[in-house]
């Protein structure tokens, strides 16, 4: 009897197990959320079909890319361009699997600086015999195009988009706290942001990402690769005692209650969307925000947004974000991919894009009009001119990891921040002593 | 025996080996391959420089005296025996008290016992996402808290107080799933026993440690060795409520694996991380498996 009640006890529990272990994670392939009504046109041509991944899930980028996608069906019946939205995290594990497995698409869409571990993974095709002698190929900004090659130069796609890391600043708490000028120095920046902070309105002076993915290696860069007194810090020189002086000062502000300690578990989303609703006054936020935060401000406060004050007075750093679209290894038509790559990177394209999603283009030729923010985007564009590409290194999540590691030993620890970076640098400095970063 | 009887015998061996070919067919390619290469690949170094080359060598166990070596990891194999011990104590026992509690029929038992559950039937991922907007700074809990004067703590920023978070959050779905168990443990225990023992002069306390307990000797020791194998292997609480930190604070076994192959792309480190976690779970199999014999000796005894 007692066999029984054991062999009752675990059925109940391999149909239970098996009931929960279905249930994906993840959704997989899914649609996108909205794509402000834009469908793919079919396939009348019968031409032959590219499927293009990409994970835009933001409204105005998915509704872009269908229409991108459609004019160029229509504009050539070589192929047919057939894009499938996957979600980012999702997408990335199908690269590293299609590495051995080899079920890739024809063209992927991937974050900047994990383009060159793809590359090293075998993900995508070398392109550098179809593009090499492009002649509009010296029109791309350097630091996002290098993000497309490899250590020995071979290039195996475009960049798509481009953004960058810049301050937005709630007036309205401001005038408030009696400040009458944007901050234009760290110093500055550090006693604003103490004016600032509110604790009876539950307003903090600075929300900031600093989450444990590449995201929170994002926005702490800046902070970390500064110019203090005159010197430049670098990824290759984090000992130095000027490398801590910014993550000292983001130490100091969770410490003294100017920073939600939350910030290690906010997205840039979170982060952003604490400055929208007024509980932070200043807020570092991206390009592609330009495009939402007139709607989800909503009137509440005055904003204004000015370079990242990350060191001297005049210096400022950022960091370059952005997509690349690269041909997948297994490529039904490499070529063909590679003309449609040439034609979504055209001038024309990369203008129409920067507007329709609030990017930056990644060519110095285009100039789009944007029809809303022209003068933050203008911002953006200057902040562009001092920010920094991660990478491109094939061993970068290690470095990342590394990165937003130190500056969550300094937050939550109360580390400091020179030992947070010694400890960081004990694992960076030997990576990049066997293969190290490009000049930028 | 005659030779008649074991020729037959054998013949039927024979058929019975065909009749099990397809089910040990199905685990060798599924589950024996898979295990198998995971094996091999954590005695190579591939990692994202040689995956596509596939010049990766056999370097022993190189990666298995660096992740010893690694504090990291110690903290992480730690994280994982806090969570699956911490997280079996009180889950078991406010599982086996409830079940108590149901086993009794009273009005409404049956719907507040199928209501219970709700917490084992949704999803991980929902229940992680949850735990995040509960333990917030300024969430539910700690809003709760300060209704009665306790200041709650910062849960999920700190690297004390995130393991207690997530124990929690396994408890509230483990709880159910024990309880179930256990209860359909107690029901295989006859009537006339209790009854029997009622008559000869038994009180409550007695009838519960002379005989619920012993008779329900195996489905304890089975909801503990499933508990123990599914918590020790939990992956998706932590990936979707915490990622693994503050600082790897909730950092375990499966979710470190998943983090050094598919976010730092050291593929051999990460499968020596997964042999660990599985050497892990085998010793408990076999733990399981001698209790279960001496118990099956002692019952022929």
């Amino acid at each position: 009897m007692k066999k029984k009640a054991a062999s009752v006890v675990l059925a109940g529990a391999m149909a239970l197990s098996l009931a929960v272990g279905c249930t994906p994670v993840f959704a997989g392939e899914t649609e996108a959320a909205a794509t402000g009504g834009a469908t793919l046109n079919p396939n009348t041509k019968n031409a032959e079909e590219l499927t293009l991944w990409h994970y835009f899930d933001a409204a105005a980028d998915a509704k872009a890319i269908i229409d991108f996608a459609n004019e160029y069906n229509e504009l050539q019946d070589k192929v047919y361009i057939n894009p499938t939205y996957v979600a980012r995290q999702e997408l990335m594990n199908q690269y590293t699997i299609g590495a051995v497995s080899g079920e890739l698409p024809d063209i992927g869409m991937v974050d900047s600086p994990d383009m060159e571990s793809y590359i090293s993974l075998g993900v995508f095709e070398d392109v550098t015999k179809q593009l090499g002698d492009w002649e509009d190929l010296d029109k791309f900004f350097p630091g996002p195009l290098s993000s497309c090659k490899d250590a020995d130069g071979k290039i195996y796609g475009l960049p798509q988009n481009s953004n960058c890391l810049t301050l937005a600043a709630n007036m309205d708490a401001l005038k408030e706290a009696g400040i009458d000028k944007l901050p234009t120095s760290l110093d500055e920046f550090k006693e604003d942001v103490e004016k600032t902070t509110n604790s009876d309105k539950s307003q903090f002076g600075f929300a900031m990402c600093a989450i444990s993915t590449e995201e929170g290696t994002f926005q702490l860069l800046p902070w970390i690769v500064a110019t203090h007194d005159g010197t430049k810090t670098s990824l290759t020189n984090l000992t130095d005692e000027k490398a801590a002086i910014g993550l000292d000062v983001l130490g100091g502000f969770v410490k003294n209650g100017q920073m939600s300690p939350e910030c290690v578990n906010w997205t840039q989303a979170d982060a952003y969307n604490q400055f929208c609703a007024g509980k932070a006054a200043f807020a570092e936020i991206g390009t592609w925000h330009l495009a939402s935060i007139d709607n989800d401000v909503n009137g509440a406060f005055e904003y204004q947004i000015t370079t990242l004050p990350t060191g001297d007075e005049g210096t400022s750093s950022s960091t370059i974000g952005g997509e690349n679209f690269g041909v997948c290894t297994g490529c039904k038509d490499v070529d063909e991919a590679v003309n449609f790559l040439k034609w979504f990177m055209s001038k024309d394209s990369e203008e129409r894009w920067a507007v329709q999603s609030g990017k930056l283009a990644t060519r110095s030729d285009a100039v789009p009009v944007y029809t809303y923010q022209e003068d933050n985007f203008k911002i953006f564009q200057k902040q562009m001119d001092t920010a920094l590409a991660r990478g491109p290194h094939d061993q970068w999540p290690t470095i990342s990891e590394q990165i937003y590691t130190a500056a969550q030993k300094v937050f939550l620890n109360g580390d400091s921040a020179a030992d947070a970076l010694k400890a960081a640098n004990d694992v960076i400095a030997p990576i990049l002593e066997s293969d190290p970063l490009p000049e930028q | 025996m005659t030779a008649k009887k074991r020729r037959s015998n054998g013949r039927r061996t024979r058929e019975a080996y065909g009749f099990i070919l397809p089910g040990v067919l199905y685990m060798l390619v599924v589950v024996g391959y898979p295990i198998v290469y995971n094996f091999i690949l954590s005695f190579k170094d591939t990692s994202v420089r040689n995956l596509a080359t596939g010049t990766s060598k056999f370097i022993g166990f190189q990666n298995y005296i660096e992740l010893f070596h690694n504090p990291t990891f110690i903290l992480v194999l730690k994280n994982t025996f806090v969570f699956t011990i911490g997280s079996l104590i009180f889950q078991f026992t406010i599982g086996y008290l409830l079940a108590l509690f149901f086993y009794k029929k009273f009005t409404l038992s049956g719907p507040i016992r199928g209501l219970m559950l709700i917490p084992y039937m949704m999803p991980m991922a929902v229940t992680g996402l949850l735990g995040q907007n509960l333990f917030l700074n300024s969430g539910l809990i700690n809003n709760l808290l300060s209704k009665v004067g306790i200041a709650g703590p910062a849960w999920l920023t700190s690297t004390s107080t995130a393991m207690i978070a997530v124990v929690i959050m396994n408890c509230w779905v483990g709880i159910p799933f024990n309880m179930l168990l256990l209860i359909s443990g107690m029901s295989n225990i006859s009537e006339d026993v209790y009854e029997a023992s009622a008559i000869d002069g038994a009180g409550r306390m007695q009838q519960f440690w002379k005989i619920t307990m012993p008779l329900m000797k195996d489905s304890i020791l089975a909801v503990l060795m499933l508990g123990f194998i599914y918590t020790f292997r939990a992956f998706d609480l932590m990936f979707i409520m915490t990622a693994g930190g503050p600082l790897n604070s909730t950092d375990v076994l499966g979710t470190y694996s998943y983090m050094l192959s598919f976010t730092q792309y050291q593929f051999s480190k990460g499968s020596a991380v997964a042999i660990v976690l599985f050497l892990c779970l085998l010793l408990i199999g076999i733990l399981y498996l001698l209790l279960l014999r001496k118990d099956d000796k002692e019952e022929e005894a």
